[in-house]
């Protein structure tokens, strides 16, 4: 009799010990029961407050799923490079969870260029073939990238990281998900889960802090000028577009081809009006898929070991740094353009240059309306944010070059 | 590219990685001076505003040559047109005569919306004549009330 109650005493206790609960409340475990309760605050954050819901809750609930102890879901370790200086793939395939095997078409770079694709399908260039001068615009928000790189790696950030941190101020959620899984192996204490975070949250405040530094940097004259009306843009041009910013760019700068060359295709297949099943398929389906994909397993990367540091808040700090000097070059810019053609340019489209379409876009139309509410720049605002799309990718596609 | 430290003590040790290899691994843990900051900012800086500048001159071209071919391809009818209405001229000669300030517009549209007008007008038993048509400045816009109308519909959800 003895002997079975100490038999059933220990299955008890082996199951305790092998449960999740037992890990949550021992050692660690702490750590893993804040991240849940701060992806509860993520999903919150999408589902309440609309932060843009299609990712946050992906990302949200892949952090709670990465961080329920003995889940076994994902795997930092499997993530760091093996002797010779790679990951092994093997390895992961072998003893992966689901967000491992997931999480492979971060690493390897599939995800971001086909949601380029995507998004190149929904994209009109019509108001940036207009009006090329908006590239400019889209080319100075950049500024607030480099800047960032200076600022973090004053801060004592590695090339890698700082490189991570600073094309948060691309405000493109693949771009800079796809810099960081290349730039970071996972063995430090900054993840692309950490990065995509930020890149979200604040492409997700973007109404929030983008209007003062907007009404701060331009006299109530500048945001009152109405430009003029934009030109119609030919089925051709339209077509001609894609085509040239491929080659043009992916010979410049080669590795942002993955990303611009996927976002153009995009806009072919689009403007070209013979592929309405694909664009169909690449738009919806497609997309969709892999933005459920990339949340999730993104989300996987916050682990609590990893994401309680010093430089996951410098990360935040920096993120928000980034976002906003990336508006302010662009508003910079967009003033010099207003001094340069004598008041035809409303300097507020400038900050439309980081990309976050359209939300920026907006940001300016209703920044412009509130000071004269017959003052429509939407439409030219949207030729300095798909330019900023176009001009972050060359960024991206610079530091991967340079730091790579 | 950044590599653990403990991961890169223990890969220098066991692999007879290449120099190559090695540095590249190494550019990564270390921490950047100043002077390779301003280089790597200045450098991307300047190759992001050239790549886009490039593709701004390229679109300056490209949009010179449609807007050339453009206004080729709606000359050509201007030129031909003249033959054609020579025979319809008997009937817009009236409204034209009354439309001196329109002398520009479509005789074709003045014509609709004067038939709308005539019909509203009908239902009601009531009979309208076109007098003269006259050019609105436009308020502060700067645009037609159709351009307004297009644009307030267009921008109204955002």
């Amino acid at each position: 009799m003895g002997g079975v109650i100490e038999f059933f005493t220990n299955t008890i206790e082996g199951l305790w010990n092998d449960s999740g609960i037992h890990a949550l409340f021992s050692g660690g475990g702490w750590k893993n029961l804040l991240m849940i309760l701060i992806s509860f605050v993520f999903m919150y954050l999408a589902i309440a407050k609309g932060f843009e819901p299609l990712l946050l809750l992906p990302i949200s609930f892949g952090m709670l799923l990465t961080n329920l102890p003995m889940a076994e879901l994902y795997h930092a370790n499997l993530w760091q490079l093996s002797a010779d200086g790679h990951i092994d793939y093997g390895a992961v395939l072998r003893d992966g969870g689901l967000l491992d095997i997931l999480y492979m078409g971060v690493k390897l770079q599939i995800y971001p260029p086909l949601i380029f694709l995507g998004i190149g399908c929904m994209t009109d260039f019509s108001p940036l073939i207009a009006n090329p001068k908006s590239f400019l615009l889209g080319a100075a928000a950049q500024g607030g990238i480099f800047f960032t790189f200076v600022v973090a790696g004053l801060l004592g950030f590695t090339a890698a990281e700082a490189g991570s941190i600073a094309i948060i101020g691309g405000a493109d959620g693949p771009t800079a998900i796809y810099v960081s899984t290349r730039l970071l192996t996972g063995g430090g204490a900054i993840t692309t889960g950490n990065i995509a975070l930020a890149a979200y949250t604040y492409m997700a405040l973007v109404p929030i802090i983008q209007p003062p530094i907007m009404r701060l940097m331009t006299t109530k004259k500048q945001r009152a000028v109405k430009m003029e009306q934009l030109r119609t843009v030919s089925k051709t041009e339209k077509i001609i577009f894609p085509i040239a910013v491929t080659i043009i760019v992916s010979l410049l700068v080669p590795s942002a081809a993955p990303l611009v060359g996927m976002l153009m295709f995009g806009n072919l297949l689009k403007e070209s009006g013979v592929a309405a099943r694909l664009i169909d398929t690449a738009q919806n389906a497609l997309m969709n898929i892999i933005t459920i994909f990339l949340g999730i397993s993104v989300g996987a990367t916050t682990k609590a070991d990893q994401i309680f540091s010093l430089k996951f808040g410098g990360v935040m700090l920096l993120g928000v740094i980034a976002f906003s000097l990336g508006t302010a070059c662009g508003l910079l810019f967009g003033k010099i353009m207003y001094r340069v053609t004598g008041g035809k340019v409303n300097p507020l489209i400038g900050s439309a240059g980081v990309s976050a379409v359209p939300m920026a876009a907006r940001i300016s139309q209703k920044v412009g309306a509130e000071t004269d509410p017959t003052n429509f720049l939407l439409m030219h605002a949207m030729g300095p944010n798909v330019a900023g799309v176009i001009g972050s990718a060359v960024a991206a596609g610079v530091l991967l070059s340079v730091i790579g | 590219m950044y590599i653990h430290p403990f991961l890169l003590a223990e890969v220098q040790e066991q692999l007879p990685a290449t120099e190559e290899v090695r540095q590249k691994m190494l550019q990564g843990t270390e921490k950047m001076s100043g002077t390779e900051i301003t280089a790597m900012t200045i450098v991307g800086l300047a190759v992001v505003f050239a790549a886009l500048l490039i593709l701004v001159i390229f679109l300056y071209c490209s949009g010179t040559v449609f807007k050339k071919t453009g206004k080729q391809k709606k000359s050509e009818p201007a030129k031909a047109a003249p033959a054609k209405p020579a025979s319809q001229q008997p009937k817009q000669q009236p409204k034209a005569a009354q439309a001196p300030a329109a002398a520009e517009d479509d005789g074709e549209i003045i014509a609709a919306i004067m038939a709308a007008i005539a019909a509203m007008g009908a239902a009601d038993g009531k009979a309208y004549r076109l007098r003269s048509v006259r050019q609105v400045t436009r308020g502060g816009s700067g645009r037609s009330v159709w351009a307004q109308a297009g644009l307030h519909d267009a921008t109204k959800p955002f």
